[in-house]
């Protein structure tokens, strides 16, 4: 809780920062901060506390949550560079400040009693994300992924809302408990439940999947993970999507938990159609950018797979997958910046999968680390993703989730598929790349991760336990 | 960090900074940088022997695994057994370390072998200081990879790799079975841990119960590779193509007795189960005449002995099927000794002959090279069992049990171990007495061994002298220390051995002692007194050729298994894979691929698409939902 007062007033701070004509000390005064707020996260750790009048809940799980979202930031700002020797037309100063008053929205989403506080949370991140897609004026894909991303966002935006309203209208509370109790007790009395809390609940959900790109809601994610400076595609597909599945999450197994079977079809039929599309449609990508976003689309599939299974190990396993994916998904990202700034075609840089070609011989730092952090994804034994990957196929299993996990099985066959072209261009593919100059705390970062996903492959329970 | 947890790290720290900088580290600071590392570990291992309280001790590192109620975690047992293997192995690795910082003190791959065997100390002391199976056999397959590794070793010869290969593929079948062992541990007590496993036992589990018949029996599967048993014995002796401070260490002393030291452990579960302490018995006594009956027409220095360590393997295994635990283990400790004496003093042979092995070359040996010649003849005596060496009490310990539960498999026992006697004379008498039938250059060459290779043979040869008395007898006087150290760990086990009859024991001690010395004694005759030397290969006929070709074993298996099987995968190559496999496999692909093609023309880049899209999304899944409600209104 205390994070989110003093993130806010570090993103006031970075503005101010922004005054001072060094940029140098932008990216260590944000990793400064970031890390305080990380302190001060854990420093609620086993107390459990109402914040402002009931809007706000800590707790244990918040704190894991809110870790998991920081530790996403961190690595993000750690890999910024500062962004770029462009001094007319980067602002880092306020890049840095968005991405803090965004995170500041995103730990709301993992910590809200309040319905209103949910809206205002994921408004705060959405918002920032609209501006951060867009912060690359001069380029018009940027200014259209933004665009797009804006208009679709709003139209989600409005559909939560409505949601929130029809929910209050049935159950006459904003309270996540309350609703849950109201909707329970109602469950008990076997009395009428009116169609209006059914839509309300669906367009909550629906609201949220947008966020988490989940289909037939995930058409903006491509086209806008495409578009966005790739660091914000990083910051995107890592700390946006943990804050939606905990919020997901939350509401789900407090508030409409005595529904389950009005719901858990919906679900259950979403995930497979995710799982479906989202590796489909990225096996023909070219770009690795877009491979990344319909990735980012299938990993919500697998998440969804537990949040619909609603096992009391559902919240470790989406804690540790988003972990493992955040890892993985900033490493790649990492990479491939590098790769793409090295390798231009027609003057921008090159962002397909032809760019890693022979990437291994002069760079085998970055090369390794891409490997790791593909095959984590793919969720190949050893690395993370494959922990992350059974905890939650463990999950759906308890639950009997058959046709999710048949698919879920397959479709992890097909993404083997797509995740390893860039390790096969990296290492078995001639190519002309140089030695790329990498930045010591840019190349610690690639270290860290690295080691971070292997470490967690081979003893999953060193995290596992905590969550 | 506790003592216990040391032990395995310092090897494993030598393998580090041995393996990853193999090409930083200075040569001679390698081999002094891996024997500090089994020095240290050895140091620990006397210190947690010194304070040991009689209580099991369980050294937790972390959990490695928790899956539904089974949890699996990275921790060590020290208990008796654990502390008497941890002593032998990284008191033997550390005498084998220094010999061979003289014998490989030529060799190119100098820093890689010493990584090598600090590696395989890690793994041997995992296999034995594991609180659970799961530790054993990560520690079990460890020791087979290096073993692999160092048979190998001097991967440039053909011969050597594929000897390599073929001890790893044996391994892996019985590998297979102990994992499958493993897993009905699992599935039977939900639990991988030996105090939990055997506490279990304890609730009302009845001798002859069917599931403990086939964990044991599958267990026994993994000792029979890992411990060069019949049927899967034939990839030891090939194991000599390794250096002999490998053959030493890994292929007599140390790993090849991990399947013994599994059975022990594992005691409680075969107390339980007679039919597979029946099928121990027989197997160890045919492996034990087997090798033993092999062995005495071999010509290869290194090829005797690695017979004689298959038969003694077996005799071992033959104490286990009589449930003479203690007896098979204070068998396991001598032979570490003398064999590991007998294999580097075999080194220190081939060094000074300028790397020859066959035995018909050599002769007079004894006056050029007089430390390994009087060490060789008591590591001799100790293993044919003629007292007061180690051999002796070890050995007769085993064969009084083994005549408590039949006399007939005494009886065979006892021809073993008059052959037994036999071929170690001769290769004593043919090597190290008589006149030098080599040639000029390596007469010339002759030298006895560096002080390095020497020591550890001094300090060998002490053991081997006083070994046996560890464990002397009641009937000889003395009060059986090891036995009584080691009964605690058959507080589970139902019924074990008891000491046999002593006027009888006597008796048996007598014949046994009588047998071994008349066999020396015609070993004498036949290579001293009438000086015959074993004819070149080509003249061997008869029954001498078949054994001498060790009953064409491996021709058998290559007509059995190999050939079969090759046809078989030469079959699914050319037919199977291409036809069917490959077919379905790139219709698949295409499958996907076209599909993908046509998915991605769904994302256009329209928005206002991608709206409505989401919007009919929507409607259809509110319809859906509220039908119930839609149709009553409609009603």
């Amino acid at each position: 809780m205390n994070s989110i007062i003093a993130l806010s007033l570090f993103g006031i701070a970075n503005l101010f920062l922004g005054f001072l004509n060094n940029r140098k000390i932008l990216m260590p005064a944000t990793l400064a901060f970031i890390l305080f707020a990380l302190g001060l996260n854990l420093a609620d750790w086993n107390t459990e506390v109402l914040w402002f009048n009931n809007m706000l809940r800590t707790n244990n799980l918040s704190v894991n949550f809110t870790t998991v979202i920081l530790v996403a930031t961190l690595l993000v700002v750690a890999i910024s560079r500062g962004f770029g020797d462009d001094e007319e037309h980067s602002h880092p100063a306020e890049y840095y400040a968005i991405m803090l008053f965004s995170v500041v929205g995103a730990i709301m989403m993992v910590t809200f009693e309040n319905l209103l506080m949910l809206f205002i949370g994921l408004e705060i991140l959405s918002v920032s994300m609209y501006v951060l897609t867009g912060s690359d004026k001069r380029n018009l894909r940027s200014n259209e992924a933004a665009l797009k991303y804006f208009l679709m966002g709003a139209f989600a935006t409005g559909i939560l809302l409505f949601g929130v309203a029809l929910v209050y209208g049935a159950t006459g509370s904003f309270s996540i408990y309350g609703i849950g109790n109201f909707v329970t007790e109602n469950r008990m009395g076997q009395s009428e439940i009116t169609p209006m809390l059914y839509v309300g609940i669906l367009l909550i959900i629906i609201g949220l999947l947008f966020k988490v790109s989940a289909a037939p809601f995930h058409f903006w994610t491509p086209d806008v993970y495409e578009g966005a400076p790739t660091i914000f595609t990083a910051f995107m597909s890592t700390v946006v999507k943990t804050a939606g599945f905990a919020a997901l999450y939350r509401l789900l197994s407090v508030s409409f938990v005595g529904e389950y079977g009005k719901w858990v079809y919906l679900l259950y039929f979403l995930c497979a159609a995710t799982l479906i599309i989202a590796n489909i449609t990225a096996v023909y990508q070219q770009s690795f950018k877009r491979m990344m976003a319909f990735s980012s689309i299938s990993h919500a599939g697998y998440l969804l797979m537990t949040v619909t299974s609603n096992q009391a190990t559902t919240q470790s396993s989406i804690l540790f997958y988003s972990l493992a994916y955040s890892i993985a998904t900033v490493t790649a990202f990492a990479v491939m910046i590098l790769v793409s700034e090295n390798k231009t075609s027609n003057g921008k840089p090159d962002e397909s999968f032809d760019a890693f070609k022979g990437l291994a011989k002069n760079n085998p730092l970055l090369a390794f680390a891409l490997a790791v952090s593909m095959l984590s994804l793919a969720g190949i034994p050893l690395t993370a993703g494959f922990w992350g990957k059974f905890f939650i196929f463990s999950d759906a299993f308890k639950r009997g989730l058959i046709l999710d996990l048949i698919v879920a099985v397959l479709m992890s066959a097909v993404g083997v598929y797509y995740y390893f072209k860039p390790i096969i261009a990296s290492y078995m593919k001639e190519g002309n790349i140089q030695e790329i100059t990498i930045k010591p705390i840019y190349k610690l970062t690639l270290i860290i991760t690295t080691i971070l996903t292997i470490l967690l492959g081979l003893m999953p329970d060193l995290v596992k336990s905590i969550f | 960090m506790s003592l216990i947890t040391l032990i395995p790290l310092f090897p494993l720290i030598g393998f580090l900074i041995n393996g990853i900088g193999f090409n930083i580290v200075p040569k001679n600071l390698a081999g002094i940088i891996s024997t500090a590392a089994a020095l240290a570990s050895f140091c620990c291992a006397v210190v947690l022997f010194m304070n040991f309280s009689g209580e099991v001790q369980i050294a937790k590192v972390f959990d490695w695994i928790t899956v539904g109620k089974l949890n699996i975690s990275m921790s060590f047992q020290i208990d008796q057994l654990s502390l008497l293997m941890l002593l032998i192995i990284t008191g033997v690795g550390s005498l084998i370390h220094i010999y061979s910082m003289g014998y490989m003190s030529h060799d190119a791959g100098y820093g890689k072998f010493f990584s090598f065997l600090n590696l395989f100390l890690f793994f041997m002391l995992l296999l034995v200081m594991g609180s659970n199976y799961v530790v054993m056999f990560i520690g079990w397959e460890g020791v087979g990879l290096c073993s692999y590794l160092l048979i190998g070793f001097w991967n440039k010869n053909t011969n050597y790799g594929t000897a390599a290969r073929k001890a790893f593929i044996m391994n892996r079948i019985g590998d297979l079975g102990f994992l499958l062992g493993i897993f009905m541990i699992i599935s039977h007590f939900g639990s991988v841990e030996y105090l939990d496993v055997f506490e279990d036992l304890g609730h009302g589990t009845v001798a002859g119960d069917k599931t403990i018949m086939w964990i044991t029996l599958l267990l026994f599967i993994g000792a029979m590779g890992k411990s060069a048993q019949i049927p899967l014995y034939t990839w030891l002796p090939d194991a000599m193509a390794g250096p002999t401070p490998v053959s030493a260490l890994i292929h007599a002393a140390t790993m090849v007795t991990a399947g013994i030291y599994m059975v022990i452990r594992s005691n409680a579960l075969y107390s339980l189960a007679p039919e597979t302490l029946h099928i121990v018995g027989w197997v160890g006594l045919a492996t034990a005449l087997l090798a033993a009956s092999i062995g005495i027409f071999q010509n290869d220095i290194k090829k005797v002995l690695a017979y004689s360590t298959v038969s003694q393997l077996g005799y071992m295994f033959m104490g286990l099927g009589v449930m003479a635990y203690s007896s098979s283990f204070f068998h396991v400790m001598t032979h570490a000794f003398f064999k590991a004496l007998l294999f580097l003093g075999a080194g220190s042979v081939i060094h000074a002959m300028s790397d020859e092995q066959d035995i018909r070359k050599m002769g007079g040996l004894r006056k050029a090279l007089p430390i390994t010649f009087w060490t060789f003849l008591i590591a001799t005596i100790a293993i044919s069992g003629i007292p007061p060496f180690a051999g002796f009490f070890s050995k007769d310990e085993i064969l009084a049990h083994v005549y408590e539960h039949s006399p007939l498999m005494w009886g065979l026992a006892l021809a073993g171990s008059v052959m037994t006697s036999f071929y170690m004379f001769r290769l004593l008498f043919l090597t190290f007495f008589g006149e030098f039938r080599g040639t000029k250059e390596q007469e010339h060459h002759l030298h006895e061994s560096p002080l390095s290779m020497t020591l550890p043979l001094m300090i060998l040869a002490v053991l081997s002298a006083v070994g046996g008395f560890f464990n002397v007898p009641h009937l000889l006087g003395g009060d059986s220390k090891l036995a009584n150290f080691m009964a605690p760990l058959f507080a589970h086990s139902h019924a074990v051995a008891h000491a046999a009859d002593e006027s009888l024991e006597k008796t048996l001690m007598i014949i046994s002692v009588i047998a071994a010395i008349l066999s020396a004694g015609i070993a004498y005759y036949l290579f001293i007194g009438k000086k015959s030397v074993p004819v070149a290969d080509s003249k061997v006929a008869g029954l001498q050729k078949v054994i001498y070709n060790k009953y064409y074993i491996d021709e058998l298996y290559d007509t059995i298994f190999v050939k079969p099987i090759s046809a078989l995968s030469k079959f699914f190559y050319s037919v199977i894979d291409f036809l069917v496999i490959d077919l379905a496999i790139e219709g698949i692909g295409k499958l996907v691929k076209g599909l993908s093609s046509e998915a991605r023309l769904m994302q256009d880049g329209r928005t206002g698409v991608y709206l409505f899209v989401m919007v009919l999304s929507i409607a259809v899944i509110i319809v859906w939902t509220l039908k119930d409600f839609i149709l009553v209104g409609f009603k």
